[in-house]
């Protein structure tokens, strides 16, 4: 049994926190159900209290915003290459880890996983003048490199949960029966780490997506579309920002419910092999 | 190492330190140790930089009348007077640009000065701005955890298992949502004609300047990160067996009791990992006061560090801004292990 019987739990108590949820879900949404809703009102700056009409024309103004459009690119081109570098380094960490008996191995953790732990503006600015020093100035590569060091954290985090559950009797076995190293990392181990590779992919994507912090600090004269729209939002506010906002809520969303239903269904799955 | 070579054999061994060590030293450390280096030195340029570049300026000036005296001496009847000032008008020409070439290497090559300068010159007003962004860090997390304990718990312990799935999916929609849109959409609610004025308003009460005041910016700041502090608690409250709270209740211990006594020491590691996460992200954040402030408010401490890099352009300086921010961070870090008596393998996780 998962959760507390009800008996336990007074009625009034009950109450008290269903009121509680309440309130901190209207919390939660509310603001963003505003913005959602000014993005429909035809009056500029973005506004709920001025209501002039409803309008779709913001949605036309956004999409001729060529600005938006290379920023949008931007950020595709920095999240690819983010997963091209941040994937290879958090599997090699991870593998460092898991397999190597050191006494240094706390150490060595610590440091890989302490851009997670530092804030991102830091990860940004030294990352730009490490390579400005090296001769190459701020720029989408610079960007790039600053959010790998933090994301690659995270894959390693990822592939170290994925290899502590791998059985290394197979590897043993498959080496016993005379494969070589190569062949069983990727016959055995690559295959076996297969579905975390793809959602550490998908997670790379959208930490180098949404990232502003570490970006504005290490991308130099250009932009990707969240710093963009970071700088509408302080000059030149206009509610074709509340429609990226619709778009992104949207977005997130879908994914989330994406993530949920899998997530339920891994669990009930793993309760059915308990049972 | 022989236990990887065991594993991996020797090309993949090579491989995997290979890019380990890229990581850990050109990405983590190097750069960081970089910039601490640069903190700890200035250019001197002599005195006066300014007043160096003005000079310069001046002296290029000087060139360019010559030239035009020079235009004016050739205009002339060819003669030995001539001959004369157009001598003497080469030599000063020559004699100039001697002036120029040498304080011009004077500016480009400045004395490289070690010292602590660039953190003693911190003026007491940049320090205030530095103990401001502190606390305010301080309180959004204590407001976190206040706030997301109970809501944690009930999504880990308490609601039933179809409920719980539909309150972490009202929990991961805002999670998930772009940090810059979720600290936006208070921009409407606070500005001067906003949602909450315009309710004050009509209640008959003075409006309140959210934005130019600052507390704009802290507002945001708790709505943006109070979510970190969730999930954290959740995956370690979710782990405690619920035989427990049981057997603590079948003993008589009243609900508070169980939570000081059961659910909150089994809950430390998530404690600790959600302060350091909001403690950190609210410290380091960047966009809520570049949002918030408009420009208008008193910036804060990471708009410092912007303005030192990108604006003023004293990456000397903005080193020294940058390496404050982290050694807070780092220290918060130990101090929240110390108190909770918990590991850094227990912290990333």
């Amino acid at each position: 049994m998962s959760h507390v019987s009800p008996a336990i739990r007074g009625r009034a108590s009950q109450t008290v926190l269903n009121l509680y949820l309440a309130f901190f879900f209207l919390y939660m949404f509310m603001p963003l159900i505003l913005m959602v809703l000014a993005g429909f009102n035809d009056f500029s700056p973005p506004s709920i209290t001025v209501w002039k009409g409803l309008t779709f024309r913001w949605f036309g103004e956004l999409a001729t915003d060529t600005r938006m459009w290379t920023g949008l690119l931007n950020s595709i081109v920095i999240a690819s290459l983010v997963i091209v570098i941040a994937l290879p380094l958090g599997l090699a960490g991870a593998f460092l880890v898991t397999r190597l008996q050191s006494r240094f191995n706390g150490l060595i953790y610590g440091v890989m996983v302490s851009p997670l732990l530092t804030p991102g503006i830091i990860l940004g600015i030294s990352t730009l003048v490490f390579w400005r020093d090296l001769g190459v100035s701020g720029g989408l590569f610079t960007a790039a490199m600053a959010q790998a060091t933090f994301i690659a954290s995270y894959a390693m985090l990822m592939f170290m949960a994925r290899l502590q559950r791998q059985d290394v009797t197979l590897e043993e076995a498959a080496m016993d029966l005379g494969a070589t190293h190569a062949r069983a990392f990727r016959r055995i181990t690559i295959p076996f780490l297969r579905p975390t590779i793809l959602t550490a992919g998908v997670i790379a994507f959208l930490q180098s997506f949404e990232n502003y912090n570490t970006t504005i600090f290490s991308i130099g004269g250009s932009h990707t579309l969240v710093t963009e729209i970071g700088s509408r939002m302080r000059f030149g506010l206009s509610p074709s920002i509340n429609v990226i906002g619709m778009i992104f809520i949207v977005l997130t969303i879908v994914f989330a419910a994406i993530y949920v239903h899998f997530r339920e269904r891994e669990k009930r799955r793993a309760a059915a092999v308990l049972r | 190492m022989t236990s990887l070579v065991r594993s991996f054999g020797p090309s993949l061994t090579a491989a995997i330190l290979l890019l380990t060590g890229f990581w850990i030293v050109g990405m983590i450390v190097a750069p960081q140790l970089i910039m601490v280096e640069k903190s700890f030195w200035y250019l001197d340029r002599g005195g006066d930089a300014g007043a160096l570049t003005v000079r310069i300026d001046g002296l290029y000036n000087a060139v360019d009348l010559l030239g035009f005296d020079k235009l004016d001496a050739e205009a002339l009847e060819p003669s030995a007077e001539r001959d004369l000032k157009l001598d003497d008008i080469g030599r000063q020409v020559a004699a100039t640009k001697a002036e120029i070439a040498e304080l011009e290497t004077r500016e480009i090559k400045p004395r490289k000065v070690y010292s602590f300068t660039n953190y003693t010159l911190i003026s007491a007003a940049h320090f205030a701005i530095f103990v401001k962004t502190i606390l305010a860090a301080l309180a959004v997390t204590l407001i976190a955890f206040i706030v997301c304990y109970p809501i944690a718990y009930t999504v880990a312990k308490l609601a039933p298992p179809g409920k719980a799935a539909i309150i972490m999916l009202g929990l991961i929609v805002p999670y998930a949502i772009n940090e810059l849109l979720r600290i936006f959409s208070w921009l409407m609610i606070l500005n001067t004609n906003g949602v909450v004025n315009t309710l004050l308003a009509f209640m008959g009460l003075e409006p309140v300047a959210f934005l130019e005041s600052g507390s704009g910016v802290f507002i945001a700041m708790v709505y943006a990160y109070v979510l970190f502090m969730v999930f954290p608690i959740y995956n370690t409250v979710e782990t405690l067996d619920v035989a427990q709270i049981e057997a603590a209740r079948d003993l008589g211990a009243p609900m508070w009791k169980i939570h000081w006594r059961v659910i909150l020491p089994h809950a430390k590691p998530g404690i600790a990992v959600g302060a350091i996460m909001t403690f950190m992200l609210s410290v380091g954040s960047y966009s809520v006061p570049y949002i918030m402030t408009r420009g208008i408010a008193a910036p804060w401490f990471t708009q410092l560090i912007y303005n030192r890099f990108f604006e003023s352009n004293n990456w000397n300086a903005g080193a020294a801004y940058a390496f404050t921010l982290l050694i807070t961070c780092t220290l918060f870090i130990f101090l929240l292990m110390r108190i909770f008596r918990v590991g850094i393998k227990d912290i990333a996780r």
